[in-house]
């Protein structure tokens, strides 16, 4: 039977087996070692990419329990803060009336000690002008000039004021 | 000075080449054509005449003897991937490796966006057949040499320009998308594939005539000679590259295209209840209308939810 077009169905079956065979060179040497390489390195893609987000998700949490750690703190230190300015306000208090008192005390003694010098030198001055007085009187009685003796008298006193 | 002695060297190299032209046309009469153009293109047609013997087992067209070459290039290219390149896949791809990478992942996805249910084996598919074509047409580019029968020595062809070939092809692609639709359809996709009986038919022929097409104007351009200076170099290679890239494109889309759709689960149940529903609608009153408004809004809810 002639075939139109000169179709040769031996050719065409050569050409398929042709294609075949070209067909599982390339699936098994070509395309397959390629696409495992593809798939494989997507793979580890995506396991990175899940690791990197678990990790993500693993920090904010820590941050969020750290946060929450730290706001508890704070609130404990704003307490303790409190707490030890009122004891320093009593600290200081107390030693405020202290010092108040021993100051008043200083006071108290610094006056005493005052008067007894004041009374000791009133004393001691009342006991010269006897003195002074005794010599003069001595000096007149002695001299019996007493326009002199009153003089000196005079003199006498002027000097030990002005010695005084 | 420098702009004298180049004008003067062009103007020597001018008439250099003019008097070499008048040599080859007074010396040399042009010779009788050994062959007929109209013979030839009948010739590159039918393959008639210029038969090569394979191996002294049988005489076959040019063509078989172009598609063994590329099965042994192909294999010997994918040899050496497979030993020498591939195990030294990085995971920051090189040149070369990106080229692979990029022709595979072409396919995958041609397989991928044309069937999602199942690709695996129709992206190897498409790989081959678009390789094979490509490489193919871009073999005649090289004109290697083959003895015929009568003793001529002609130049191979692509191996789908010739009708055993392309019939090989077309058919091939046919039986392949018959087995996807049975093994994932069943009867269905046995049925699916049988309505596109035509096929196999256009699939062989548009690669026939295109291959064979491209081919033959070539020729044409060479018997032309005012046109077989420089223009063939143009003509020749982009028609070959053209027809090499939209040949491997159309066949690997019209296979990965009714691979998925004879491939496709058809959810023919669901939408038998669907009628079946309406009509009951259309029969029954208002108010079953809207409590299976109703139902279906709760249905829809959890899942929007989710």
């Amino acid at each position: 039977m002639k075939v139109p077009l000169n179709i040769d169905w031996q050719q065409i079956l050569l050409h398929a087996l042709n294609f075949t065979i070209l067909f599982a060179v390339l699936y098994f040497f070509l395309y397959k070692p390629v696409k495992d390489f593809m798939e494989k390195r997507e793979a580890s893609y995506k396991q990175q990419h899940d690791e990197a987000e678990q990790a993500l998700a693993d920090a904010k949490k820590t941050k969020e329990e750290y946060e929450a750690k730290i706001a508890g703190a704070e609130e404990e230190i704003s307490v303790m803060k409190s707490e030890a300015g009122a004891k320093a306000a009593e600290e200081r208090g107390k030693m405020l009336e202290q010092t108040r008192q021993e100051a008043a005390g200083i006071l108290e003694t610094a006056k005493k000690r005052g008067e007894i010098e004041h009374d000791k030198i009133i004393a001691e001055a009342q006991k010269e002008i006897a003195d002074i007085v005794t010599t003069a009187t001595e000096k007149i009685v002695l001299s019996a000039d007493v326009k002199k003796s009153y003089d000196e008298f005079l003199k006498s006193a002027e000097g030990n004021t002005k010695n005084e | 000075m420098s702009k004298k002695r180049r004008i003067v060297s062009i103007v020597v190299f001018a008439v250099i080449i003019l008097a070499i032209l008048a040599g080859i046309y007074l010396l040399g009469k042009p010779q009788p054509k050994a062959e007929d153009l109209r013979e030839t293109m009948r010739d590159a047609v039918l393959h008639e005449y210029m038969k090569v013997s394979l191996f002294g087992i049988k005489d076959v067209n040019p063509s078989l003897i172009s598609a063994f070459a590329v099965t042994g290039i192909l294999t010997v290219f994918a040899l050496i991937c497979r030993i020498f390149v591939i195990p030294r896949f990085t995971e920051i791809p090189g040149k070369f490796q990106m080229v692979l990478e990029a022709l595979v992942d072409y396919f995958r996805n041609l397989g991928k966006t044309n069937s999602p249910e199942k690709h695996k084996l129709l992206s190897a598919y498409v790989f081959t057949a678009g390789v094979y074509i490509f490489v193919g047409t871009m073999f005649e580019l090289f004109g290697i040499q083959a003895i015929t029968t009568s003793g001529v020595s002609i130049s191979l062809p692509a191996p789908l320009a010739d009708i055993n070939g392309a019939i090989a092809m077309g058919c091939m692609s046919y039986l392949f998308i018959l087995f996807g639709g049975i093994a994932n359809n069943g009867i269905h996709g046995f049925l699916g594939t049988i309505k596109e009986f035509s096929l196999p038919l256009s699939m062989s022929f548009r690669l026939f005539g295109a291959l064979l097409s491209g081919a033959l104007v070539t020729e044409l351009v060479y018997y032309a000679s005012f046109l077989s200076y420089g223009v063939p170099v143009i003509v020749g290679v982009l028609f070959t590259l053209l027809h090499a890239l939209i040949q491997a494109y159309v066949l690997t889309l019209l296979v990965s295209i009714f691979y998925g759709e004879v491939s496709e689960k058809k959810l023919q149940k669901p939408k038998k209840r669907k009628r079946k529903s309406k009509a009951i609608v259309a029969t029954d009153n208002t108010a079953e209308n809207n409590t299976e408004v109703n139902t279906e809004n709760s249905t829809i809810t959890p899942e929007v939810s989710k």
